[in-house]
């Protein structure tokens, strides 16, 4: 028998309990640590950031869900790691502390056999000064709550332009290494499309600010793509759409603090400036949780563990952007110290950058992380739980199940508004994820027959399929494995 | 800026064309992402 136990219910962690759950008898322990109580599909938080969808819609409880598939479930969150065990427990642990009822507080130690940490990112917005969600007129729509709150500030705003009022909109990204651009290009191209809807549009000036060198580069250091009977560069596509819209833009912008209704950043060009607004929409720095980890007899070993995220089997050794091959990714997401411990979504950390790193003439570092959206997050995830399943049948280590995002492909489905017959959306199709410039030299290491754009209204059709086929996957209703990650 | 030509933005709403263009983009992106994935390292020598 085998406890396997997972960190985190969100896609990875989510994703992961599922399968192991379905192909795993019921003699062995399918445990979900987690401190949130529901489960949400991140992506359709753009839609609750515009007020065209609940919040509801996009989340339901995990403990009735987890209960009737067998899946225990325990709303905490890990504090430390003892992979070793210690002086009292001979099997390896998570330190986790409860977060509601009356064992809030209480500490436990949670054992296991195998351990998949899908604890995703810390949105670390104490990184910028002053950028808190809900403060300063800035907002976030990272988690439902943070676009309730986004949309509570956007429709007031929207009822001041009715009255006459100028305002100016910022969207981007909140600090100089902030990742997930992909999220503010929606939410900015649904806020443009709201305003028009509510026939204000000429009463705001909308303005993108992002630590890209170039438009489109989204973390993925841009992406050349067959688009109709073209060959087009991500960066040309997002200016079509910036300049058709009437959407400003800032780019090579660190932003290092916000105050009320300014944003003060620092350029590539080494300037230091400010841009005013009444809302802004700005997306933190993504970090890890900073746990700690110990061995048995309670020597820190974080470094064996922890490199920020969780370290896996990629190769971190430090090299220049282009020595950088899609070799460096990890395949099977396993520590190779702990070979029982996985981490799987945005919980591992990464070998570098995807884009190529910039630095201002000051010296700060100002360009996207690299961002995993959704589907690598999902893929790994799956990998991970197929890995541990036949390692568990077979009575052997299995890694056989590989996926690097050197020979992965995503869809970014970005919405672009809303609306079943005026809705639209942007949709990049990209293989590999992270460009492999040997086998593809002349298409920015990437494949151009797989790697794609589109848009209009099927983009919003697709986003729509998207909400609701995860969400019925997520539930776990029938057949519900068939659904690709 | 307009960007976009009426021809072209005509094309980009027009459900009747777009259904298509779903059922494409539908099939290309499971035939991409779900098709495979696999490591990389074993291909290097
Ligand atoms: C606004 C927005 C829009 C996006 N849109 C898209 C999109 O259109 N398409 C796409 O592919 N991707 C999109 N993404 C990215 C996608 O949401 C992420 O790739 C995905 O959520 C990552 O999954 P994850 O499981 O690794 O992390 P998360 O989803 O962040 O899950 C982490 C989980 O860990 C839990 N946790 C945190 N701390 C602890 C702890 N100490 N102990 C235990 N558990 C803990 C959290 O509560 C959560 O359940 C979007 C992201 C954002 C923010």
């Amino acid at each position: 028998m085998s406890k396997i136990v997972i960190l985190g219910a969100g896609i990875s962690g989510h994703v992961a309990a599922a399968h192991l759950r379905r192909k795993l008898s019921k003699e062995h322990e399918v445990v979900v640590v987690s401190p949130n109580s529901n489960y949400q599909w991140i992506p359709s938080n753009i839609w609750v950031g515009i007020g065209r969808m609940k919040s509801e819609k996009i989340l339901f409880p995990l403990a009735p869900l987890y209960k009737k598939k067998g899946i225990g479930f325990k709303q905490a969150k890990a504090v430390s790691f003892h992979p070793e065990g210690d002086s009292t427990e001979q099997k390896p642990y998570v330190l986790s502390e409860y977060v509601v009822g009356d064992n809030k507080g209480k500490q436990e130690k949670v054992t296991y056999d195998y351990l998949i940490n899908a604890t995703g990112p810390k949105l670390n917005f104490e990184a910028t000064e002053g950028l808190i969600p809900g403060e300063n007129k800035t907002y976030s729509v990272c988690t439902y709550t943070h676009a309730d709150h986004a949309w509570e500030g956007l429709s007031a705003l929207i009822e001041d332009m009715k009255k006459g009022k100028k305002a100016k909109i910022l969207i981007g990204t909140g600090h100089a290494k902030s990742t997930c651009q992909g999220a503010a290009f929606e939410y900015i191209l649904n806020v443009e499309e709201e305003l028009q809807k509510h026939n204000v549009r000429d009463m705001a000036e909308i303005t993108w600010i992002a630590n890209e060198h170039e438009l489109g580069d989204f973390g993925m250091d841009g992406v050349l793509m067959s688009y109709n009977d073209m060959i087009m560069k991500s960066s040309e596509l997002v200016e079509m759409i910036f300049e058709d819209r009437g959407i400003k833009w800032i780019i090579g912008a660190g932003v290092n603090k916000i105050e009320d209704g300014i944003a003060h950043y620092e350029t590539l060009d080494g300037d230091y400036k400010t841009e005013s607004y009444d809302f802004a929409m700005l997306i933190p720095a993504f970090s890890g949780h900073g746990f700690k980890a110990y061995d048995k007899n309670e020597n820190d070993i974080t470094e064996k563990l922890f490199k920020g995220f969780m370290i896996v089997d990629a190769d971190y050794t430090s090299k220049p952007y282009e020595e950088w091959t899609v070799q460096d990714w990890p395949e099977t997401y396993q520590n190779p110290s702990y070979k029982n411990i996985f981490a799987p979504g945005i919980a591992f950390a990464p070998p570098h950058a995807i884009s190529k790193p910039r630095k201002s003439k000051n010296g700060t570092d100002i360009s996207p992380a690299p961002p995993r959206t959704g589907m690598p997050s999902g893929i790994t995830a799956k990998l991970v739980a197929e890995n541990i399943i036949e390692t568990i049948k077979n009575g052997k280590t299995s890694t056989d199940h590989k996926g690097s995002l050197g020979n992965m492909g995503a869809a970014c489905i970005a919405s672009a508004g809303f609306g079943f017959w005026k809705g639209s959306g942007v949709s990049i199709t990209t293989y590999p994820i992270v460009p492999d410039f040997k086998k593809y030299p002349d298409s920015h290491g990437r494949h151009l027959g797989k790697t794609f754009g589109a848009i209009g209204l099927a983009g919003h059709w697709l986003k729509l399929m998207l909400h609701y086929a995860f969400i019925y996957k997520a539930k776990m209703r029938p057949f519900w494995w068939l659904i690709p990650e | 800026m307009k960007r976009i030509s009426p021809r072209m933005r005509f094309r980009m709403m027009n459900p009747f064309l777009q259904f298509f263009k779903f059922i494409i983009l539908s099939v290309k992106i499971m035939v991409i992402v779900a098709g495979g994935h696999g490591g990389t390292r074993e291909k290097v020598k």
